[in-house]
């Protein structure tokens, strides 16, 4: 489970909506040299306390994204709607890896059907989103599960505003 | 410079992930520890181990980036949608050169396009060496998309118009054989106005409405910056929202110009253009034009595309800047036809001297110097019944005042002789051999002339 963190932050219904919908959801670790590794997630959940998020990262993606964690638990996560790239970044500084359960495999096959839904709304063929993801878990289906405390939340809309927190 | 082994996937065979078609992320390290993850506008492949990313605003990402130099990079693939990370080490930001050029040439444009331009200020252009390039599951392959072969369809291109005798042929079959053999279906063609300040458009391909007259003004907008800089402009991910003809529109209500909308024509234009490749006609350092061609397809227009749109632009060029050494020869004389029907229906013919603008029947014709050239053809026509004309003479009378540029009486001409034919259907223009044409005319005219 998630440590404790010294400032927990609560994350609004408006943000939560948003964290849970069909944004691109990307994850950011850096291993003990400092190199940054990407990891695309799924599925992500805000806890009922509103004090923890969850994601989901295929194995296959993320063994240096595990790696990355396990040493030393930082976290960058941006959430990015395609249509209009709002977009949100959480930090948290603890994240650890867990075992996904049934609900969090429900919530990855709604996020993937909710992504598809507004690529499609775009011009993207629900085939070519879909093979977004299946290259991810072409070598193994297995998925791993994120949770961290979000300490730091910033509105990362794209232009000169950009990076203001929250 | 690291003595790097090769990458896993070479760049050069993901080279559409470059295309901005899709957007890549990024993701930087403070010194501290803390990762920084943002969205990216522009990823170029700068060679086979280096890229550059553009810098717009001082944000998290640059203070990152002078604390600690590595930075990994995820881009897709538009044609297959595979991702592939990059691993990358900054080296350098260029704030001037000819990357740095291309890269603001082509955010300027799109900014000029949506009123951004304050905002998409290009700083610099970050360069990165690539220490390794490889699918986003990397027990997969890298899978390189199989190129086109295009040097036979150059050629072809290059045959078919080597065949082309006159400016307006020059236009027609360049335009026929880029959808022809290269499949860009909609394309058309602008030709700089006599002060250089406009471009109108002369020839086009594949659209509803020909937009044949229509004009752009020189440094605005994607057809404007193109032409003024003379750099290629490819955007390959347009705004649904934007279309040309609009802002043309809107520019010329900005400019409280509302009352010469009437005499505006809509840009040739597809109703929702994903893809734009802007290439300018220049030879020997002059501006001839550009080459505008469209897609409705997100991604149409790749690296492989610009360098044909290049080729077939220095190609036509050099074609339209020899024909106008050819045109000044003599042509042979005509003997000349008085006219000797008298049709029963009248038109009236109206010529504004302010700009002058022609009106046929309350229906605007075309204005400036195509619309003098007109005024005189039909003037000689009512008073001396005379329908037989030779550009010669045409470029030698004092009275029409043209600009000295040899190029553009013919350029004219072609354009009179497409709008007749769009928009009129009982005066036309017909040629009738070098350097000649006719003047066909089905109604009795009736002329005004007005200030």
């Amino acid at each position: 489970m998630c440590m404790a963190s010294e400032h927990p932050l609560s994350i609004s219904d408006e943000l939560k909506t948003f964290l849970e919908g069909p944004a691109s959801v990307l994850a950011g670790t850096r291993d003990s040299r400092l190199m940054p590794e990407i990891t695309r997630a799924w599925g992500p959940r805000v806890s009922e306390d509103r004090q923890h998020i969850s994601l989901c990262v295929p194995l296959a993606t993320s063994r240096k994204m595990i790696d990355n964690l396990d040493g030393n638990g930082e976290i960058a996560v941006t959430f990015s709607l395609p249509t209009n790239y709002r977009t949100f970044q959480l930090k948290g500084r603890n994240a650890t890896i867990a075992e996904p359960d049934s609900t969090d495999l429900a919530a990855v096959g709604r996020h993937r059907d909710a992504f598809a839904s507004v690529n499609e709304s775009l011009g993207q063929s629900r085939e070519r989103v879909e093979a977004f993801w299946q290259a991810e878990v072409e070598t193994s289906p297995v998925l791993v599960k994120i949770l961290f405390v979000p300490e730091e939340i910033f509105d990362q809309t794209p232009g000169p505003g950009a990076g203001r927190e929250i | 410079m690291s003595t790097a082994s090769p990458l896993a996937v070479s760049l050069e065979s993901i080279a559409s992930c470059f295309e901005g078609i899709i957007p890549a992320s990024i993701c930087t390290c403070s010194a501290d520890g803390r990762p920084n993850l943002t969205n990216l506008s522009i990823v170029c492949c700068v060679d086979s181990r280096h890229v550059g990313l553009s810098y717009q605003f001082f944000n998290k990402t640059r203070k990152n980036i002078a604390q600690n130099p590595f930075v990994q990079v995820v881009v897709v693939s538009p044609a297959n949608m595979r991702q592939y990370r990059l691993d990358l080490r900054y080296e350098r930001t260029e704030t001037e050169g000819s990357l740095f050029e291309a890269m603001k040439t082509r955010l300027d444009a799109v900014a000029s396009q949506t009123g951004m331009s304050h905002v998409f200020k290009l700083r610099g252009v970050d360069i990165f060496e690539v220490q390794d390039c490889r699918p986003i599951n990397a027990e997969i392959g890298g899978d390189a998309l199989p190129g086109t072969d295009f040097l036979p369809k150059i050629e072809e291109f290059t045959a078919r118009l080597e065949a082309c005798s006159e400016l307006e042929s020059v236009i027609d079959v360049s335009l026929d054989a880029l959808s022809a053999l290269f499949g860009y279906e909609h394309s058309f063609l602008m030709v700089p106005d006599e002060n250089g300040n406009r471009l109108f458009t002369l020839g086009s391909h594949g659209f509803g409405e020909s937009g044949i007259g229509s004009e752009a003004w020189m440094g605005e907008g994607i057809l404007g910056i193109a032409a003024e800089r003379r750099e290629v402009v490819r955007t390959t991910n347009f705004s649904r929202d934007v279309l040309y003809s609009n802002t043309i529109r809107s520019t010329v209500q900005r400019r409280g110009e509302d009352s010469l909308l009437e005499r505006e024509i809509a840009l040739p234009g597809l109703p929702e253009i994903q893809s734009q490749l802007v290439v300018p006609l220049v030879n020997q350092h002059r501006l001839l034009g550009i080459l505008c061609l469209q897609c409705a397809t997100v991604g149409r227009f790749l690296s492989d595309d610009e360098r044909v749109g290049r080729i077939a632009a220095r190609q036509m060029a050099a074609s339209m800047a020899l024909l106008e050494r050819a045109e000044s020869a003599e042509p042979e004389e005509i003997p000349r036809r008085p006219y000797t029907v008298q049709p029963t229906a009248v038109s009236t013919v109206r010529h504004y001297t302010a700009d002058d603008s022609i009106f046929i029947d309350d229906a605007y014709l075309i204005k400036g110097i195509a619309g003098r050239i007109f005024w005189k053809l039909v003037q000689s026509y009512v008073q001396g019944g005379r329908v037989d004309f030779t550009n010669k003479e045409i470029r030698l009378d004092a009275s029409l005042q043209l600009p000295d540029f040899k190029d553009n009486l013919e350029a004219r001409l072609i354009l009179l002789r497409r709008r007749l034919q769009d928009h009129c259907d009982f005066v036309s223009l017909i040629q009738v051999g070098r350097g000649q044409f006719r003047l066909d005319v089905q109604h009795q005219l009736k002329l005004e002339e007005r200030s």
